[in-house]
């Protein structure tokens, strides 16, 4: 006899976790079901060598959204965020390093260092983007209007969302409107001159994409990112504990709400009758039934694998194989013996190890990165982005060590030849060589690595594609494209089966944007 | 002698020049057309390169030609004759080729032989495309809006895309917005699978840009491209009997019987500025003409940084000019021919000689070719799209012999430090003829004589910024209200008077003719009212729409 449930959200990624939070707190009884022996989805930490920890994928938050941190009183279930002062530091290959304080004058005064004229535009890009970041956040909360017939709300919000751009003023409404398609590497020349400066403010254009900086639209990621975080470069918000201590906080609100959560529950099919999502059936058999459900996994892996495409046309189903969602991102997680000395910071105690450390010197050196994704090679001299978590949380590490924790981009999903198990080898070797480059002594303190190829992220971490946003960003699925034009609203052509990941609008990093619109669109229909 | 005072003065003679001082003088006005250069077209000219050699030395086919154009100075008349081009001939390193024709059955039989599929997909994809046109044309004639008023006119204007986008059915939405925002190869990967369908495909997404085939916004200008394939007035791409110099003289030779009146080899030195107006413009050799309007079709460049003095121009708006990107990326080589090219993969002549012939065998062929420009080299392996119009129209060169035009992607503009196009113009030349060669081994052997132009000559001989044939790069932040600065995308400038009527305005680039229409329809409404302006963008009006 199955189980009844009144609603069950399928994959406790921190996007789940607060839908599961929202609806429980509007007196629903949803139910979590995590494939893995924990909740988080890209957002755990994990022991991945013996006593050390670290944040297995995602190492730095979104930011969150200021609002769930409130709704859901992450702090009062135990989540400390940190946010160090130096947020970003660029290296340069000559030695030299760019430190971008949060606090925008420090940063100006780092800036002065390399050149002048640089130094008094950061302010003025800072301030541009503050005010056209305040109108995309808008942007990002809206629930995607429906094109073919706009309801009431819909008009409103984008009456709102009008005004608010008219009080930009002509000049930061006409950028906005010109930056969205633009590259990010001509965004950045407007304002700087300094390469080193230009290539870490680009990045934020192309960070989990498969953009260069040279790529049209690239600004409009940057542009996204703004939206939470308006440093050009910016800063960093850690956790202690690591991003699962996020995800953890998460449940913890979402059960305090109401809500039930059960891991190693592996949902292999979402049963459909008559065009009606009607129940989820686990790996073990066992069948629970639902008035809703919604799923916290991509778009792709939702409507394709779990839904039987039979129920979808034809149509639909060749969108959605052409939605694109082809990784970029490899992440190598290292143990290390002892704290990396680089050339660039003389004392260990430096306070730029705290915070995010940019490798990707010039826009030619992150293009050169892009070229080599395009045809299928991972690049072989990388973008990295590192951080040492054990700086600011020593609980990570065994006393006196480290773990480093690095993004490392140019790794595509499809690789040309070989496949990824013969590679990662060859790609955690290529991460050792570039840091080495910055940190000679950097290969001698390795004790262990974890290598995550985007080939994992799929099979460990259900992740199509092995692409960390469930979906490209770009300007053709963003907003109402996203997932599917006609389909933005956080419904699927499936009765009763909604979306609530990364997959749907805004679908940026780790803010909880969609989990908490996928909610609110969701608590209206169950209400009807 | 007559006299140097006039209603207009339109600077340069190309044929947007021209065909904004044909309507103005159809308007009744007394009209003066300046052109630097001892022939008229600007980009669209036919000259004599080598003797009884006549080639279409920079544009080479035409497509987009407004059809209402053609109507209203009733070109035909005045000598327009256009012949078809019948396909595009691929030729593929492995001895075989794809060749799209005119004639949809043929086109399809020869797909299937490359992917049936994609065969059936052809079709589905060429209905598609003419939904997106019918969408986007009326836009081409339209003056765009300036979204940072309240102004009813602009917001009816908005209203009016607004509904128009409303109206398509879901599926052309669908694509429309996907065009919009798309790379070439990302929209058509959707549709196809044979690469080579691809490649040649997506080449018309990238020319005249500096953007790969995988760029985002590569789509829209494939959309462009592809307007003229299903144009009212000729069914697909054709020759100018005569080369595309002979539209030029069409329209000039309209603008003449309408009164105009057109000097050659008068290069400007400046406009002449007083109190916030443009009254009049100087030549290099000192004579000054007086006029109420200065309409220029060359770029904003020229315009307001070589023709006008700083000080008479707001900061943010030269700022804005400055900053609009040119990057040219293209070359031209034409090559005066002993005999016909012979293909390895379709010997002996043939009809397929007397299309498009285009060097595109692979997506990632197209694709490397932009990486190298990305450093500012010359793509070792470029696209190139050939096409022989003496096998068409045997008056253009000498009995028995032919001239082939070859267009050239990536040609960047700026090359990286150390190299100048001075010095690489030989090697470029012969690059390209050891790419065609490649296909074409016997085209060595038949070579009589050849003309090279790298963006610079195109910049020195016809004032093209940075050897940008579409008067600035036609990507999306250029388009449309943004094209060719924000705010002022409605033909008028920061100068009372002073008008643009260039491919650097909307719709942008092409042997389109539409920027000078659609400039002198605003000229006309501007000097019938006699109201002085406050805001340049009070006077659009929604009637724009035609």
């Amino acid at each position: 006899m199955a189980e009844t449930r009144d609603v069950v959200i399928i994959g406790g990624g921190h996007n789940g976790l607060v839908t599961a939070f929202y609806l429980a707190k509007a007196g629903f009884k949803p139910l979590v079901l995590e494939r893995r022996s924990q909740v988080g989805g890209a957002a755990v930490t994990e022991e991945f060598s013996p006593g050390f920890c670290c944040s297995t994928l995602a190492h730095s938050a979104g930011p969150l959204l200021p609002e769930i941190v409130r709704d859901m009183r992450l702090e009062r279930h135990g989540l400390k965020i940190v946010t160090p002062e130096i947020g970003v530091t660029a290296l340069s290959p000559d030695g030299r390093a760019l430190r971008l304080y949060n606090d925008v004058r420090l940063a100006a005064q780092e800036i002065a260092k390399f050149s002048q004229k640089d130094a008094a535009q950061y302010p003025v890009l800072q301030e541009s983007l503050s005010k056209i970041g305040r109108v995309i956040a808008e942007v990002l909360k809206l629930t995607p209007p429906d094109i073919d017939d706009p309801n009431r709300a819909d008009l409103w919000a984008m009456l709102q969302t009008g005004r608010s751009l008219r009080k930009l003023g002509k000049k930061d409404m006409y950028r906005l409107l010109r930056w969205g398609p633009m590259a990010v590497a001509d965004l950045v020349a407007e304002f700087f001159e300094t390469e080193l400066l230009r290539a870490v403010v680009a990045s934020r254009g192309i960070f989990g994409t498969a953009l260069g900086p040279w790529s049209a639209g690239s600004s409009l990621v940057l542009l996204i990112r703004v939206a939470g975080d308006s440093h050009p470069a910016g800063s960093a918000f850690f956790a202690i504990g690591g991003t699962g201590a996020i995800t953890q906080a998460m449940a913890a609100a979402a059960q305090g709400a109401g809500a039930e959560i059960r891991t190693n529950a592996d949902v292999k099919e979402v049963r459909v009758k008559d065009g009606v999502a009607m129940a989820v059936v686990l790996a073990s058999g066992e069948e629970i039934s639902a008035k809703a459900i919604i799923s916290n996994a991509d778009p792709r892996r939702t409507l394709l694998k779990l839904v039987d495409p039979t129920h979808l046309t034809p149509d639909f189903v060749m969108k959605l194989q052409n939605y694109r969602m082809s990784g970029t991102v490899a992440k190598v997680n290292f143990a290390l013996s002892a704290l990396p000395k680089f050339t660039a910071f003389n004392e260990s105690g430096d306070a730029a190890l705290q915070g995010r450390i940019h490798v990707g010197p010039e826009i030619d050196y992150l293009e050169r990165a892009f070229d080599e994704s395009k045809y299928g090679n991972f690049s072989p001299h990388p973008y990295l982005e590192m951080t040492i978590p054990s700086l600011t949380d020593n609980s990570l590490a065994p006393a006196g060590k480290h773990v480093m924790s690095v993004y490392v981009q140019f790794a595509p999903f499809k690789l040309k030849s070989g496949d990824w198990d013969s590679q990662r080898d060859a790609l955690g070797n290529t991460v050792v060589k570039t840091i080495s480059q910055y940190a000679p002594n950097f290969t001698d303190l390795v004790e262990d690595a974890q290598i995550v190829t985007p080939k994992d992220l799929e099979d460990k971490y259900g992740l199509t594609g092995g692409h960390i946003f469930h979906g490209e960003l770009a300007l053709d699925q963003f907003f109402t494209m996203r997932p599917l034009l006609d389909w933005a609203r956080y419904k699927t052509p499936v009765q009763n089966l909604y979306l609530c990941g990364s997959g749907t609008h805004p679908g940026t990093g780790l803010t909880g944007g969609s989990g908490a619109n996928a909610a609110r669109e969701i608590l209206k229909e169950l209400r009807r | 002698m007559a006299s140097n005072k006039y209603d207009v003065i339109v600077i340069g003679g190309g044929h947007n020049g021209l065909t904004n001082a044909a309507y103005l003088a159809r308007a009744g006005k007394k009209v003066l057309v300046l052109e630097r250069r001892h022939v008229l077209g600007g980009a669209a000219v036919t000259e004599e390169v080598f003797p009884g050699f006549k080639f279409s030395v920079c544009s080479y086919v035409v497509s987009l030609l407004r059809p209402e154009i053609i109507r209203d100075l009733d070109l035909p008349r005045h000598g327009l004759e256009i012949l078809p081009l019948d396909g595009t001939f691929t030729p593929m390193p492995n001895g075989d080729y794809l060749w799209r024709v005119n004639d949809h059955g043929k086109t399809r039989r020869e797909i299937a032989r490359h992917s049936k599929l994609d065969a059936e997909a052809y079709e589905e994809f060429g209905k598609a495309m003419q939904a997106m046109c019918r969408f986007v044309k009326p836009i081409l004639s339209m003056v765009p809006p300036d979204p940072s008023t309240l102004n009813p006119r602009e917001l009816m204007k908005l209203l009016f895309i607004g509904k128009r986008f409303q109206g398509l059915a879901s599926e052309d939405k669908y694509n429309q917005v996907q065009l919009m925002t798309m790379s070439a190869i990302d929209f058509l990967d959707q549709w196809f699978e044979t690469d080579v369908l691809k490649a040649t495909m997506s080449a018309s997404g990238i020319i005249g840009t500096f953007l790969g085939v995988r760029s985002p916004g590569t789509a829209y200008v494939l959309l462009h491209h592809y307007m003229g394939e299903i144009d009212g007035a000729f069914r697909s791409w054709g020759f100018a009997r005569g080369g595309t110099g002979a539209i030029s003289n069409a329209i000039a030779e309209a603008a003449r019987e309408l009164g105009a009146e057109i000097r050659t080899q008068s290069p400007i030195a400046k406009i002449i500025v007083k109190n916030g107006r443009a009254i009049g413009v100087a030549l290099q050799n000192g004579d000054e003409f007086y006029a109420d309007v200065i309409s220029s079709s060359v770029d904003p460049r020229l315009t307001f940084i070589k023709f006008i003095e700083e000080n008479q121009l707001p900061s943010e708006f030269l700022e804005d000019v400055r900053r609009y990107k040119f990057r040219g990326s293209s070359g031209k080589v034409n090559i005066a021919l002993d005999a016909l090219p012979d293909f390895k993969c379709l010997p002996g002549p043939g009809a397929h000689l007397r299309g498009a012939l285009s060097i595109s065998p692979s997506v990632e062929y197209m694709e490397r070719a932009y990486d190298d420009a990305k450093y500012g080299n010359y793509s070792r392996r470029p696209y190139i799209d050939m096409v022989i119009p003496s096998l068409t129209d045997p008056s253009v060169a000498p009995p028995g012999k032919h001239v082939m035009s070859c267009f050239v992607q990536y040609a960047p503009y700026k090359l990286r430090p150390g190299l100048n196009w001075d010095e690489q113009r030989e090697a470029f030349g012969n690059n390209v003829i050891d790419t065609i060669s490649e296909y074409a081994p016997n085209l060595k052997n038949i070579i009589i004589n050849k003309q090279v132009l790298t963006p610079l000559d195109l910049e020195r001989e016809f004032g093209l910024s940075e050897g940008n044939i579409f008067q600035g790069e036609l990507s999306l932040e250029q388009l449309f209200f943004l094209r060719p600065v924000p705010g002022y995308a409605q033909f008028r400038t920061p100068i009372k008077n002073l008008y643009m009527c260039g491919s650097a305005t909307h719709p942008g680039g092409g042997i389109m003719g539409a920027p000078g229409r659609l400039a002198a329809l605003e000229i006309l409404k501007d000097v019938k009212t006699t109201q002085p302006r406050t805001k340049p963008a009070r006077l659009a009006v929604a009637e724009g729409i035609s």
